[in-house]
């Protein structure tokens, strides 16, 4: 009998603690009054989906990184609305007549988090530790130039001369790259730095805290060279589970998440203290071919394929009203996109696709309903990496439209690391037939790793698309500095590229996010997202 | 004499143990370059950083050089992130303790009375009922559960945070509000993990009081006219809890191994998460700590279970 009075009192004390911290503190709701204004004690709560790895500018590589990273740290020039390059941390820059030479110059306003004096120190200290060998960097090829290092030279303390060993018109994009404190780091092994996990810049926000697995915490850095933040600190959670982030955004949790097109009328017609903001992003998504494997080095039987699949149908399958149509290799967003008259497009037509398979030596096998050559009927895998679901039910849409016309394509889903293995191989041919894939594309836009002979088997140029035109058109494009030149280059490979059909292009996503209604100062919504100048975001005070 | 034996294979089996998945790590395919699919990410910039951080060396070669910073006590850096390893595992631990400790015991003490009552009263409809929940509990899926428990007692009722923690702005506050909170927190985490593990003790246990039932010295007990009370709480209840020392032995890994998809789904900061990323990103360092860790604990689990049993059971 003992021992079920031992479990009354356990239940006794389990209910107590229950009670206990059920009535625990309730610190997101505190209703004073309904004025609304700047809240000046304002803590914006963002998720940033995913543990940041580094938070070290030239080492970081993945987004939730540089979610923090975009907060505490300037570079000499920034992205703005517009997706121009302006100047952030230089006041103002000069290029040279002939393009090699740019000068920049620096505000003289600006202090470290530390209190430390920004100087061109730390300019040249940054980017002589990016093309250093022994830095984990995977940037330093963004600063050389044929293999040779771009120069930074320090003139005075607030200026900066750049040469160049050739013109390169993405140059400036490159600027962007935050910069390092040399005062903090010239010592220490910038690999495994404690730095790199409490970082000191020049930033609007200044580190405060990181707790793994939890959130990252900054703090208003009120010395900021272009204003004072509104904001008084952001709060970085980190919610792996974008279900579990929808939910907290619904419960006022977070002020920011994404949101999937599967959930977005139910979420619209919800969560009334939610606004909902759309906009493109400069990334599409493709199924590209290896013009290098058994079938697709003949022009036919990529335009076949192309005329045999409804694109305008598969897209509303897959993103519903929430993306359209891609033609050609770049974002509609870019300033390089041509006019919507010039695009070549492939209308579905499958008795035209018919055709060009049989002028291309296939005949249709009544009995096993297959387009078949030397008794062989035409069949390939397409590769995806798992856990995509717009990807697979993509590859799934695809399928039967290929199989309409006899067409036999498999679909193999891949762990990204073994997906990427066999893509990055650096062998000809490479192990695949296709592979369904998307590019986020630089707002310059030069594609020179994706497309270039050069880059290929090692590189970018994943299935081998080798073009003397491109080639050249390529180089031209990032060596022209004058834009409305780049344009007309531009728009030749654009064409060139869609008319030759390396890749079938398949769509443009459309980012959908939500936003707490309490959150103001926005930016237009743009690539970039809703918060491009986060000096700018306050919260209201309730 | 046995204990110090046994202490000594313990050396040759952790190199074994790690030798083993040092290579089998190593044969997945890919490295932690791969995952910077990035067309502004050059092949060089990949060489480099392969060097760079001694990929390119023999797998043998790279396994001795980690032994030998290990017999130094130090368990390396993160490729990625270039914190220490011990560093990123010892921040992780707690978190995955107090859900794993709590849940366990919990589990126990609420498995162990329902397994025995519903062994001694079999089909009876407490029984039934006991066995009905088991089924349920153990047939639903642990990440739908966790949503639905959000959906209902966070966002409905208001009662619980959705996920994380702590809140970030009790950092500064007295330990007594962390602790309320961080309870606050793990309710929902706690209740999803107990879904399913309470489920499948329970059964354990009814079927092994069921089994003890049925023994002759139980009989014995009953010729002897001894009160079924008295026959269950003190001749069964104590044989009964012989098995408990093998879950627990079991167990002590289980408890820094953490759940990846509570964890996912909870935004809880524990091992599961770091050790899954760990494998996507082919984070050797990482992944190569957290099995040590957990192949030491699995041998000392497995040792204490085996001492416990020699002293609760004289048979063995």
């Amino acid at each position: 009998m003992r021992f079920i009075n031992i479990y009354k009192g356990f239940f006794v004390i389990l209910l107590c603690l229950f009670v206990l911290f059920s009535c625990g503190k309730n610190n997101s709701q505190n209703i004073n009054n309904n004025f609304k204004k700047i809240d000046p004690r304002g803590v914006l709560y963002l998720n940033l989906g995913a543990e940041p790895t580094i938070l070290n500018p030239i080492l970081s590589i993945d987004s939730a990184s540089s979610g923090v990273i975009d907060l505490v740290f300037s570079g000499l020039m920034k992205v703005d609305e517009k997706l121009e390059m302006v100047p952030d941390l230089a006041e103002s820059y000069k290029i040279s007549q002939d393009g090699k030479e740019y000068v920049f110059k620096l505000k003289s306003n600006v202090l470290w988090h530390d209190g430390h004096k920004f100087s061109a120190e730390d300019v040249i200290f940054t980017f002589e530790k990016i093309l250093d060998p022994t830095t984990n960097t995977v940037r330093r090829s963004s600063y050389l130039i044929d293999g040779k290092p771009i120069k930074f030279i320090k003139i005075d303390d607030l200026t900066v001369k750049v040469v160049l060993p050739k013109p390169r018109a993405p140059f400036l994009v490159n600027m962007g790259m935050g910069i390092l404190p040399k005062h903090l780091l010239e010592k220490e092994n910038i690999n495994t730095s404690a730095f790199n996990r409490a970082p000191i810049g020049t930033g609007p926000f200044k580190f405060a805290v990181w707790k793994s697995g939890e959130y990252i915490r900054v703090i208003r850095n009120d010395d900021y060279f272009v204003k004072k933040p509104l904001l008084s600190e952001i709060v970085l959670k980190i919610i792996p589970d974008k279900n579990t982030a929808l939910l907290a955004l619904e419960k006022g949790e977070i002020d920011a998440s994404g949101i999937p097109a599967k959930d977005f009328y139910k979420f619209k017609a919800r969560a009334k203290n939610i606004d909902i903001y759309r906009y493109y992003s400069l990334n599409y998504t493709y199924m590209g071919y290896n013009l290098e494997g058994q079938y697709f080095k003949d022009l036919r039987l990529r335009q076949a394929i192309a005329l045999a699949i409804n694109k305008e149908v598969l897209v509303k399958a897959v993103l519903k009203d929430f993306g359209y149509a891609a033609h050609l290799p770049a974002s509609p967003v870019s300033w390089a996109y041509p006019a919507e008259k010039e695009i070549i497009k492939y209308k579905y037509n499958s008795k035209e696709a018919k055709k060009l398979l049989e002028e291309s030596g296939f005949t249709f096998n009544a009995k096993t309903k297959f387009m078949e050559k030397n008794g062989r009927p035409f069949e390939f895998t397409l590769i995806t990496n798992k856990g995509n679901k717009e990807r697979e039910k993509t590859a799934e849409i695809i399928q039967q439209y290929l199989s309409q016309v006899g067409v036999k394509m498999n679909i193999q889903l891949l762990e990204w690391s073994a997906f990427i293995k066999i893509l990055n191989h650096p062998r000809t041919p490479k192990k695949f037939d296709a592979v369904l894939l998307g590019w986020s594309l630089s707002i310059d836009p030069d594609m020179y790793d994706l497309w270039h002979s050069s880059e290929y088997p090692k590189g970018f140029n994943l299935g081998g698309y080798i073009d003397k035109r491109v080639d050249k058109l390529l180089e031209d494009g990032r060596t022209e500095i004058s834009r409305e030149k780049r344009k007309e280059i531009y728009k030749e490979l654009y064409l060139r590229i869609a008319n030759d059909q390396p890749y079938y292009f398949l769509y443009y996503p459309e980012s959908v996010v939500g936003i707490n209604k309490r959150v103001k100062g926005l930016s237009r919504p743009g690539p970039a997202g809703v918060m491009m100048n986060i000096e700018n975001i306050w919260v209201e005070s309730n | 004499m046995i204990i110090f034996k046994r202490l000594l294979l313990v050396i040759p089996l952790l190199f074994i143990i790690t030798l083993l998945s040092f290579t089998m790590m190593h044969m997945a395919p890919g490295d932690p370059t791969t995952i910077m699919m990035d067309p502004k990410i050059k092949a060089q910039d990949m060489v480099q950083f392969r060097e760079n951080l001694g990929l390119n060396k023999p797998i043998f070669v790279q396994y001795f050089l980690w032994l030998k910073q290990l017999s130094l006590g130090n368990f390396g850096y993160s490729y990625l992130s270039g914190k220490p390893v011990l560093r990123a595992i010892l921040e992780r631990m707690p978190a995955t303790l107090i859900l794993n400790i709590v849940s366990l015991a919990l589990v126990l003490l609420i498995t162990f009375p329902l397994g025995l009552i519903s062994g001694a009263k079999k089909d009876s409809w407490f029984d039934n009922v006991v066995t009905f929940g088991s089924f349920i509990g153990l047939s639903i899926p642990t990440f739908w559960l966790g949503l639905v428990l959000i959906l209902f007692f966070s966002l409905k009722l208001n009662l619980f945070p959705t996920s994380g923690f702590m809140d970030p702005s009790l950092e500064n506050a007295a330990v007594f509000w962390q602790i309320m909170n961080v309870l606050r927190h793990m309710f929902l985490p706690l209740v999803t993990i107990m879904a399913g593990s309470l489920a499948g003790l329970t059964r354990y246990h009814r079927f092994g009081v069921i089994n003890i039932l049925s023994e002759d010295y139980i009989r014995a007990a009953r010729a002897r006219g001894i009160s079924e009370k008295l026959i269950l709480y003190k001749h069964a209840f104590k044989n009964a809890a012989l098995p408990l020392v093998t879950i627990l032995g079991l167990q002590l890994p289980g408890l820094i191994g953490g759940s990846f998809v509570i964890e996912y789904i909870f935004a809880w900061p524990g091992m599961g998460q770091l050790g899954v990323a760990a494998v996507f990103s082919r984070d050797y360092p990482i992944l190569m700590g957290t099995l040590f860790f957990s192949a030491v604990l699995i041998i000392l689990g497995n040792m204490m279970a085996d001492v416990c049993y020699k002293i609760v059971d004289p048979r063995i």
